[in-house]
């Protein structure tokens, strides 16, 4: 068990760091896409390449952070009948889940997608537009998104079974327990009661001068 | 065995992916591996040829290319990088201080920010959740009917459903076939249409029951001139002036775009209404600045302050639907601009740092991540439909119903609901949809008519207790116990889930009315948009059938539009017996 949860440990830190990574894409697809859209207005300056780029980046954003947002557990699920269930019950719907159907579908996806990315790769295939781009590196991103969500499948499952055993205390990882919304509601009920605070004293103060 | 599977294998898919999904697995891979079982299930039982998937890394490379999508991750991370940096919390504050002194003042403010709001963010967790935790508390502190209260901010939190640009109308338009700026544009009027009857209720309350809606006293008006007057009247002057500009330009606007295009049609109502509102709020803005740096002083606080809190957003939103209505940029180049306006915005309030920059990306990203992973997993679950014909079970499943368009809306509507009470948008835009627009395009519905609808309708089902989100994140923010105020030192209650139930009801009635209004007129959503296709007998035919609803019709100012001629109707009425499947 111990050299399993190592190895899940390893794959998280994977994809935690891709993660990292496809932040900056997202960035960059912005600016690209603003800047474009800009030149190609007022200087009338654009090309296939730039516009093409930016749904390369967001291609990669979205297969590569796969694993990612599973590691994070951020796949949105219909929690309607699960909510309901203890967390037992949950890690084994889980365990099943991913025996079944998730690693299946990371294998199948992969096989099927290898050999077009290997076509593209042999045959250099560019895209139709003039001055667009090459086309293997985005293809790649198919059979490289579903190994990743295949490799943190496997992290998952180790978790969620080491959880069943006991081995764990948590199904998840927990470094990343609060949601966005969580999140959310700290920050501004910290800034709100911040500033209830300083208004409170205001009050306080202006009562005392009088 | 194979044949009660060949007889029924679609009505047998969709009840497989029903209990995956609700088994809780998440919902991409319940969606692929259902489509992936019953592909394999197909060929073993010889329905399907052993080739079926391999044509299934092309459509993910389909998806990739997609450009209509990449607006997804643009227009998120504006409203994500306007929600972190605090503009929320100022506009809350500001239009409060503006509308407060009235009665039912600080719920017309809660409206105005929640559909500002819902235009920038369009996620209703975050604008239900900073209402709660900023507007909730001062309602109560002075004595609003707390259903009132809550039910405002639930109801405000909604609107992030239907007011362009909002990422459910990007979807939606996607997943219809139809342009993302035609969806806009659709949507604009009904949705500003429904916060004016949010306004309407909240004006009758505070006459019926002034007690309910309570003014703010003195002392909590906090941007006061020195000399004690409350700085309305130079707001007001302000904007009068800027309105008259506005409306100076809506009557010109036409022939300015047209001397500087070249193009021969009449602009489209909702076009100049955008630019018009663009006008008048870049002036007051100029004018604020030119007030502070000249110091002039004729502005007082208050109305500096409005300008500054309030039109860079504003702003930045018009000038975003306005490049994107005026055809300059696609909606996607309107999504990265308004992202590096966003960006701009919260660096000239100096928000922008190197936390909030990785927050807003990271939840960008991984939003990205999960809305584009339900595509794939439904475009999985597809092919296996579509080899199964399943269209044609769900056009036959239709056809059987009687009422026409009308009653193909009415199930439709009702089935969307009910889903809607269960799983997020997102599902039901890929899953469902796909599914209902060919049976609707066939029964000659216009489907950005139909898009509409459906949005209006999910908003409505996201404030349906017992289930509702927005019902949710409001309960999850508001006090639990009974709690001290800070500024007054009373007791005040704790918010029941009785009480936000109770208050939602009132809206759900708006909303339902405004989604019937939708139905029975659909030129409220047609009408502003340029018709490229051919006009519909079906619909011409049921505008002369309906009686019209006594509402005002903004489409009214535009007489050019020919499409609701009666004339016309009458004229492709031999050809509307052909069009109609169902209902004869």
């Amino acid at each position: 068990m111990n050299a399993l949860l190592k190895l899940s440990k390893w794959i998280d830190a994977l994809n935690e760091g891709i993660g990292k990574i496809i932040l900056w894409l997202v960035l960059a697809a912005v600016l690209i896409s603003a800047g474009n859209a800009v030149m190609r207005k007022a200087f009338d300056i654009g090309s296939n390449a730039f516009l093409e780029i930016q749904w390369y980046l967001f291609a990669a954003v979205f297969m590569l952070g796969s694993g990612y947002v599973w590691l994070r557990n951020g796949h949105v699920r219909i929690d309607f009948i699960s909510s309901k269930l203890s967390r037992r019950s949950n890690a084994i719907i889980d365990v099943v889940g991913m025996l079944a159907f998730t690693i299946p579908l990371c294998i199948i996806l992969i096989n099927l997608s290898w050999p077009v990315f290997h076509r593209a790769w042999e045959s250099g295939e560019m895209s139709q537009n003039a001055g667009g781009l090459i086309r293997w590196p985005v293809i790649l991103m198919i059979p490289l998104g579903f190994g990743l969500l295949l490799l943190q499948t496997v992290s998952e499952l180790i978790k969620r079974i080491a959880f069943l055993s006991g081995a764990r205390s948590e199904p998840f990882s927990t470094d990343h327990e609060k949601s966005e919304e969580e999140r959310l509601i700290a920050e501004i009920a910290a800034k709100a009661e911040a500033k209830a605070q300083a208004q409170a004293e205001a009050i306080a103060r202006q009562g005392t001068a009088r | 065995m194979t044949a009660f599977i060949a007889q029924n294998f679609v009505p047998l898919m969709f009840a497989g992916l029903l209990c995956f999904l609700l088994t809780g697995i998440p919902v991409a891979f319940g969606l692929a591996a259902t489509g992936l079982l019953f592909g394999f299930i197909g060929m073993e039982a010889g329905l399907f040829p052993t080739s079926l998937f391999g044509a299934l890394p092309l459509r993910v490379f389909g998806i990739m290319q997609n450009d209509t999508l990449l607006a997804i991750p643009f227009f998120t991370f504006m409203g994500i990088i306007l929600e972190r940096s605090g503009m929320a919390e100022d506009l809350l504050e500001t239009v409060g201080q503006v509308f407060g002194p009235l009665r039912g003042g600080l719920a017309v403010a809660v409206v105005l920010v929640g559909a500002l709001l819902a235009a920038t963010t369009g996620v209703v967790a975050a604008a239900v959740i900073s209402m709660g935790l900023i507007s909730l508390p001062i309602m109560l502190r002075y004595g609003y009917n707390r259903s009132i209260a809550t039910g405002t901010i639930t109801a405000s939190g909604t609107l992030a459903q239907a007011i362009p640009p909002s990422l459910v109308l990007i979807v939606l338009a996607d997943q219809l076939g139809r342009s993302v700026g035609d969806m806009y544009a659709g949507a604009l009027i009904p949705g500003l249409m429904l916060v004016g009857l949010y306004l309407l209720f909240i004006f009758a309350v505070a006459i019926v029951k002034p007690a309910w809606v309570p003014a703010l006293p003195v002392e909590a008006r906090i941007y006061r001139e020195p000399t004690g007057a409350s700085g309305h009247r130079s707001l007001v002057v302000l904007l009068v002036l800027c309105a008259a500009v506005g409306y100076g330009w809506s009557l010109v606007h036409s022939d300015v775009i047209a001397n500087l295009t070249g193009r021969l049609t009449p602009a489209p109502t909702d076009e100049t209404v955008i630019l018009s509102l663009t006008v008048a709020s870049l002036l007051a803005l100029a004018l604020a600045i030119a007030n502070r740096l000249l110091r002039f002083g004729l502005l007082s606080r208050l109305a500096e302050q409005v300008t500054f809190v309030l039109i860079p957003p504003l702003v930045l939103i018009f000038l975003v639907l306005g490049t994107i209505f005026l055809g300059i940029a696609t909606p996607t180049e309107g999504g990265a601009m308004g992202a590096v306006g966003a960006l701009v915005m919260a660096f000239s309030r100096r928000q922008l740092n190197l936390r909030l920059m990785r927050q807003a990306l990271d939840a960008t990203a991984r939003l990205s991540v999960f809305v584009m992973f339900i595509l794939i997993g439904s475009t999985v679950f597809s092919f296996t439909f579509n080899a199964a014909d399943g269209h044609i079970w769900v056009e036959h499943l239709f056809d059987k119903l009687p009422g026409g368009q009308l009653g193909f809306l009415l199930v439709v509507n009702l089935l969307v609901f009910v889903l809607g009470m269960f799983i997020d948008f997102f599902e039901i835009a890929f899953i469902v949809v796909p599914i209902l627009a060919p049976v609707a395009d066939k029964m000659g519905i216009d489907l950005i008519w139909f898009g509409v609808i459906l949005a209006m309708n999910l908003q409505t089902s996201f404030l349906t207790p017992p289930f509702g989100f927005a019902l949710f994140y409001l309960r999850s923010v508001a006090a639990k116990k009974d709690y001290k105020d800070r500024i007054t030192g009373q007791m005040i209650p704790a918010v029941t889930t009785a009480q936000i139930y109770k208050g939602s009801i009132a809206f759900i009635v708006l909303q339902l009315i405004m989604l019937a209004v939708v139905v029975m007129n659909p030129q409220l959503v047609t009408g502003g948009i340029e018709k490229t296709e051919l006009l519909d007998p079906d619909q011409v035919l049921q505008q002369l059938d309906l009686p019209d609803v006594g509402l005002p019709e903004p489409e009214a100012e535009e007489p050019a539009e020919a499409t609701m001629d009666p004339a016309e109707g009458a004229a492709s009425e031999p050809e509307a017996g052909a069009t109609v499947p169902a209902g004869n």
